[in-house]
């Protein structure tokens, strides 16, 4: 055991490691907490960076820190309260601090009708295959024409965020959250029944 | 009989309240009430299927455009772990855990009634050793890099998250005037002092919304001392990132740094000296 490890990682060794693993390996329980956040959220989270433009690179890159950030959180004692709404919010911030640093805003996502074509779902015949593009292909326009804000809470509520949980992550009301995904909904309505 | 159900002949629900009803974001009586109306509404259950359906087909083409591009979990889980260890053997023993851990021996009792001893001896002195009123956490070692708050409290502009967090650094730090660098300068006593040997720098720095004011500039010495101007430059790092990804409100963080950079670093890097300038 290290010298300068913090009393409680001591106390709360991880329990199922090898025990030939040398004591000083094994992760504290902050450790084991944030690796379990890791594998629950890491998905959507990367996703929402993604959507947001950021390379597959970058993104990764960023959900490390997000994870790393965490760690600091919990190491100081700090609130355990939503830590989804929590990641969600430290995520969205790196990830737009990163897109600043590389100043090109990659719309790949938004931008590229062929995205959707390169990940299909699987369809019965070519021709509904066909008529679910064309449908995700005006979606994507609506969307891209969505104020940024407006984008960013649908993007959360489609990983799955509450309205308090997106109003906190974007420093937004819960009222203008509503008011946001009723009009952005509003939209993409017309355009899926169309 | 349809007169007697008071929810067909209710207004239409608004269009908020249908996404909320959907979304399951309605106090329980406001869901009941709207749920019987639905079941009642021809018009309203049309319009609820038609906003369902556009979170639906929203939902699955975001998560399709997406997901083949997600790489598997175990690549990054190791480095991520790898960097979760080196954080751990970094982050120092809150001070009150190594008291509690002393505390339990008297030879513990006898070091910490020792070290209270010379922390108030050490404060009393530090009120006759200067007039920078520095507080009880800075050391006589860090006085010559503290500015002085009478001359330079801290000044900043109103500003916004996202300006702070949206603009480079880059674009808001430059250097002073060579006039203004040699007011405060002159203000400090060293208006003969070499450019070489002093940073003119901001106490609270513009990243953070701190002004090109007099009131926010001090010299900060370059030579190597514990406490120099890089240091403060990791500080000043530190907290903007805190800043910006939500850790710290800008307020604390333009306070914790124009009252004490150097208890504001030992209190964000958890640390009582400064870490190697490339950690």
């Amino acid at each position: 055991m290290r010298a300068d490890m913090p009393p409680w990682s001591q106390e709360n060794a991880f329990q199922a490691m090898p025990s030939t693993v040398a004591a000083s390996e094994r992760p504290s329980r902050v450790e084991q907490e944030v690796m379990g956040l890791f594998e629950e959220f890491r998905g959507p989270l990367l996703r929402y960076s993604l959507s947001l433009g950021l390379s597959i690179h970058d993104a990764e890159e960023v959900i490390q820190e997000v994870f790393l950030a965490l760690f600091r959180h919990l190491h100081w004692g700090r609130s355990r309260k939503n830590l989804r709404g929590w990641l969600f919010r430290v995520a969205h911030h790196l990830t737009l601090k990163q897109r600043l640093a590389n100043h090109t805003v990659i719309q790949r996502i938004a931008g590229d009708p062929s995205v959707a074509e390169e990940h299909p779902d699987p369809a019965p015949d070519p021709e509904e295959q066909l008529s679910v593009a064309q449908r995700r292909y005006r979606l994507r326009a609506v969307f891209r024409a969505l104020p940024e804000n407006d984008q960013h809470c649908l993007r959360l509520r489609a990983e799955g965020l509450r309205y308090r949980e997106i109003a906190t992550v974007l420093g937004m009301s819960l009222g203008s959250v509503s008011t946001s995904l009723t009009r952005s909904l509003a939209r993409l309505a017309r355009a899926d029944g169309r | 009989m349809l007169r007697k159900n008071p929810h067909l002949f209710m207004r239409h629900i608004s269009d908020e309240d249908l996404v909320r009803c959907a979304d399951g974001e309605l106090p329980s009586q406001r869901a009941a009430e709207l749920d019987a109306h639905l079941e009642a509404c021809w018009d309203c259950r049309a319009r609820m299927e038609s906003v369902q359906s556009a979170m639906t087909s929203f939902v699955r083409a975001h998560h399709a455009e997406l997901e083949g591009q997600l790489p598997p979990a175990a690549g990054p889980r190791a480095p991520l772990r790898a960097r979760l260890v080196q954080l751990a053997s970094e982050q120092p023993v809150e001070w009150w855990k190594r008291a509690l851990q002393f505390g339990s021996s008297l030879a513990g009792v006898a070091v910490v009634g020792s070290l209270l001893i010379a922390i108030a001896s050490g404060t009393l002195w530090l009120r006759h050793a200067g007039q920078r009123g520095l507080g009880s956490t800075t050391t006589l070692l860090d006085m010559e890099t503290a500015p002085n708050p009478g001359l330079t409290p801290g000044a900043t502009r109103e500003v916004t998250i996202s300006e702070v967090c949206s603009v480079p650094q880059e674009e808001v730090v430059r250097d002073v005037s060579v006039s203004l660098r040699q007011k405060v300068l002159h203000e400090y006593g060293i208006a003969d002092a070499r450019r070489e040997d002093y940073e003119i720098d901001y106490l609270i720095t513009p990243r953070l919304g701190g002004t090109e004011d007099i009131r926010n500039l001090w010299p900060e010495p370059y030579r190597d001392r514990v406490w120099n101007a890089q240091v403060k430059d990791a500080l000043e790092e530190r907290l903007h990132e805190m800043v910006c990804s939500g850790q710290l409100d800008l307020h604390t963080a333009q306070h914790d740094i124009a009252t004490d950079w150097i208890a504001a670093y030992k209190k964000y890097f958890q640390t009582s000296k400064p870490l190697p300038l490339s950690s």
